[in-house]
């Protein structure tokens, strides 16, 4: 079982080790929840069933003046426990950033690239993205990219609109695209996407209302019918919770609230987030 | 006089369990050196509580089972909203009214340099939404 999204901007080893680290989870994240040891992490995945967990970190020095959480934070969590997974993240506006996203792949050992547009504050159709879509799909890592709608302040809505993605992944078959937030409120848009295009991946990652169950039993069975998921999508999502912004547990509980079989929770929960890494 | 105030770190292992103390209470009484006095033991989170019982796995059970009865996790709640100074959505008020019904302090007299409770008391720290390190707090009062 693996959650294909989670940020790693409130543990407390690392607060006390790096001095930008909580300006960043309460000023540029945005969060107000209480640093925790590394330990309550773990006890979080164990609780919820978890195995393994993506850790995403975003590269917003240009746009916010710091990261939320750095690439080597990331590679020092990953080398505290194989239960992380880290993925890099780089600014497309920065010259070299495919030179920075190749050596995190090959030097220190991350995974996959993140990206957020909002919070980074890129065109995701400019062509400085583009050459860092190229290069990771040269790397053969996997895209979590953000889309729909992003709490952070000064985040624009119209950077997390899916369809803005739609010229890159036609150009980069090869690379998987997995949207995060399962693209909320333009689920359909992303459903659509995912249906036409097979290296578009969709991460379960959505709450902006109510509670996780409220919310997974609206998009899941009102906005989208459950049986899409369960006939059509289910080699195309993983699971995702957003952690710490929603606790792991509640995310896991809402999908398997849902009415899909075993089968399909298994790829949701585990399968596809193996093919994607490659194992 | 003597006032102390001890702030203590627990680390919850479960998203509902409740965890004995007693014995780190006793040890912050007997080292703050007040022979008479009180003890005043509370939580620092308002979806943990405090509370004081029988020291048996059978009632910490029951505690857990019959407040989940009467706060559901799935019942309808005003709290399932955006917290905009948290940055997320508040969906634990069945913690946080667990909270507030099981209570979050317990108060014990001091007598030569012991606690007074009787012989079945346990204090236990409530755990309504973890897993989480927690902060407890025990402040000792007396001479």
């Amino acid at each position: 079982m693996i959650d294909f999204h989670t940020h790693p901007v409130l543990i407390q080893e690392l607060r006390e080790k790096y001095p930008n680290y909580e300006r960043a989870a309460r000023e540029v994240f945005y969060i107000g929840n209480n640093f925790q040891p590394l330990e309550t992490f773990f006890l979080e995945m164990d609780v919820a069933g978890i195995e393994r967990a993506v850790l995403l970190p975003i590269d917003c020095r240009r746009a916010r003046k710091t990261s939320v959480s750095s690439n080597e934070q990331v590679a020092e969590l990953v080398g505290k426990s194989r239960r992380f997974v880290g993925f890099a993240s780089v600014d497309p506006q920065k010259k070299g950033a495919e030179r920075e996203l190749e050596a995190a792949i090959r030097k220190l050992g991350l995974k996959g690239l993140k990206l957020d547009p909002a919070l980074q504050d890129f065109d995701p159709k400019a062509r400085s993205a583009f050459a860092v879509y190229e290069a990771a799909e040269a790397l053969k890592v996997p895209l979590v990219i953000h889309t729909g709608m992003s709490w952070a302040p000064g985040t624009r809505l119209e950077r997390g609109h899916p369809l803005a993605l739609e010229g890159a992944l036609r150009q980069f078959p090869k690379l998987n695209f997995v949207l995060a937030h399962f693209a909320w409120p333009w689920v359909w848009e992303a459903v659509a996407m995912a249906l036409k295009y097979p290296n578009v991946f969709l991460d379960t990652s959505c709450l902006t209302y109510d509670s996780p169950k409220e919310f997974f039993q609206f998009v899941f069975s009102k906005q989208i019918p459950t049986t899409a998921i369960e006939r059509s999508l289910r080699n195309q999502i993983v699971f995702g919770s957003n952690y710490p912004r929603v606790e792991i547990k509640n995310m896991a509980a809402a999908l398997r609230s849902l009415n899909l079989t075993e089968a399909c929770l298994r790829k949701i929960f585990k399968e596809n987030a193996e093919r994607l890494l490659g194992e | 006089m003597i006032i102390q105030l001890k702030r203590i770190k627990l680390q919850t292992r479960k998203a509902e369990e409740a965890v004995n103390i007693t014995a780190s209470v006793e040890e912050v009484v007997r080292k703050s050196g007040v022979k008479n006095g009180l003890v005043n033991v509370l939580t620092s989170h308002t979806s943990s509580g405090l509370l004081v019982t029988e020291g048996i796995p059978c009632l910490e059970e029951d505690i857990l089972t019959h407040l989940a009865r009467l706060f559901p996790e799935d019942a309808d709640y005003h709290h399932r909203r955006y917290l905009d100074y948290d940055g997320r959505l508040g969906f634990n008020a069945d913690a946080h009214l667990k909270s507030v019904v099981g209570g979050i302090s317990c108060t014990f007299p001091i007598e030569n340099g012991e606690i007074v409770k009787g012989s079945r008391q346990t204090i236990y720290f409530m755990e309504y939404d973890g897993p989480l390190q927690r902060t407890y707090l025990v402040q000792v009062l007396g001479e």
